[in-house]
């Protein structure tokens, strides 16, 4: 997790966000929202070096979809399409009630990881995902009842705070995903990942995600601090100004061809699952 | 559960998007809605388009302004 790590030509752990819960074929006709869509896309991504799946789940008509059956049925036709790669389950939810949130945790079997999201940030003009501490405690709670590993989501700088208070509760190594963009994220430019790796804590990991046009030099920069990092169509749609990527593939064969430029490996997933303690 | 906006109905194809299932579509705005907004329009969680949906809102002050409605 720092330079030296880029210098050592550590593996880069390569995690696809096949879908999310914000935008769908509205935004990208190709988005990928059925299970039978996720899956191909899955298989597509592991083929191109995606070491790590972040998955969300939804109903036939787009929409967002949080009960722990939908989550199995994708999980499910997952796992059959990919080979061996990391199943990372969103617990994300704006709006949607906390017991919604802790459903996509409850699949047969468990997800290897979750995401959780560290503290409230805005949507559009009048919704905000509080995601108070209460809520964090109680995902986090049930994810170590099921041995999954927690990705700290980190939108802000008070969200890194809030991920550093409950650092010692963590299995070794903590994980965390710095996130950057408009609104209440971080501030998308190189100087604020800098300052926010310099807070992480000795031995973690981190990873990056930069919405829309932040998502290629961001990450790329990641690649450079020893960091890990996350593309694909839920953070980004477009590959360059005004022209839609093909496919959430498109963008990991693009972050693999750049961190083999930048002479780091890209993890396997049995390498991911090393680094990550998993 | 609160209401289900007024403006919301699901189509399968507007404009030059077609889509093989029916998906959420804003009246008011004339444009598919994205997936998080529409748990708002269909009263989905307790949220609710007279308090939740800006689009909602500013619709609805045009058409107090046309109608002179309170
Ligand atoms: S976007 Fe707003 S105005 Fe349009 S249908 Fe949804 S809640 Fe109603």
């Amino acid at each position: 997790m720092s330079y030296d790590d880029y210098l050592d030509a550590k593996p880069v752990i390569v995690t696809a966000a096949l879908t999310g819960g914000v935008q769908g074929k509205e935004a990208h006709p190709d988005l990928p929202e059925t299970p039978d869509e996720i899956a191909a896309a899955a298989a597509a991504c592991e083929n191109a070096g995606a070491s790590i799946l972040h998955l969300h789940a939804r109903r036939d008509s787009g929409e967002r979809a949080f009960s722990t059956e939908r989550f199995q049925e994708v999980t499910e036709k997952v796992r059959e399409a990919t080979e061996n790669v990391v199943i990372q389950h969103s617990t994300g939810g704006t709006g949607a009630p906390d017991a919604l949130r802790a459903e996509p945790l409850r699949t047969d079997p468990a997800p290897e990881m979750a995401s959780l999201d560290m503290g409230p940030l805005n949507r559009y003009d009048r919704l905000t995902s509080e995601n108070t501490r209460a809520t964090v405690r109680m995902l986090h709670e049930e994810m170590r009842e099921r041995g999954i590993k927690p990705e700290l989501e980190v939108f802000n700088d008070g969200h890194l705070n809030e991920s550093l208070a409950i650092v010692d509760e963590l299995d070794s190594p903590p994980y965390f995903n710095l996130i950057f963009g408009s609104g209440t994220l971080s501030v998308p430019h190189p100087r604020s990942l800098q300052t926010m790796v310099s807070h992480l804590p000795e031995g973690a990991e981190f990873n990056v995600l930069g919405f829309g046009r932040h998502q290629l030099p961001l990450t790329t920069m990641s690649i450079v601090l020893g960091g890990h990092v996350r593309v694909g169509l839920e953070d980004n749609i477009y590959y360059r100004k005004g022209e839609l990527a093909e496919s959430n593939a498109q963008f990991v064969e693009r972050a693999v061809r750049i961190a083999d430029e930048l002479n780091r490996p890209v993890a396997t997933p049995a390498q991911a699952r090393e680094i990550l303690g998993l | 559960m609160a209401d289900r906006c007024p403006y919301l109905d699901y189509r399968r194809e507007a404009g030059e998007q077609t889509f093989d299932t029916a998906r959420p579509y804003c009246t008011a705005a004339d444009e598919f809605v994205q997936p998080m907004r529409a748990d708002i329009c269909a009263g989905r969680y307790g949220l609710d388009h007279a308090t939740d949906c800006e689009i909602y809102l500013a619709h609805a002050d045009d058409r107090e302004g046309e109608t002179g409605a309170e």
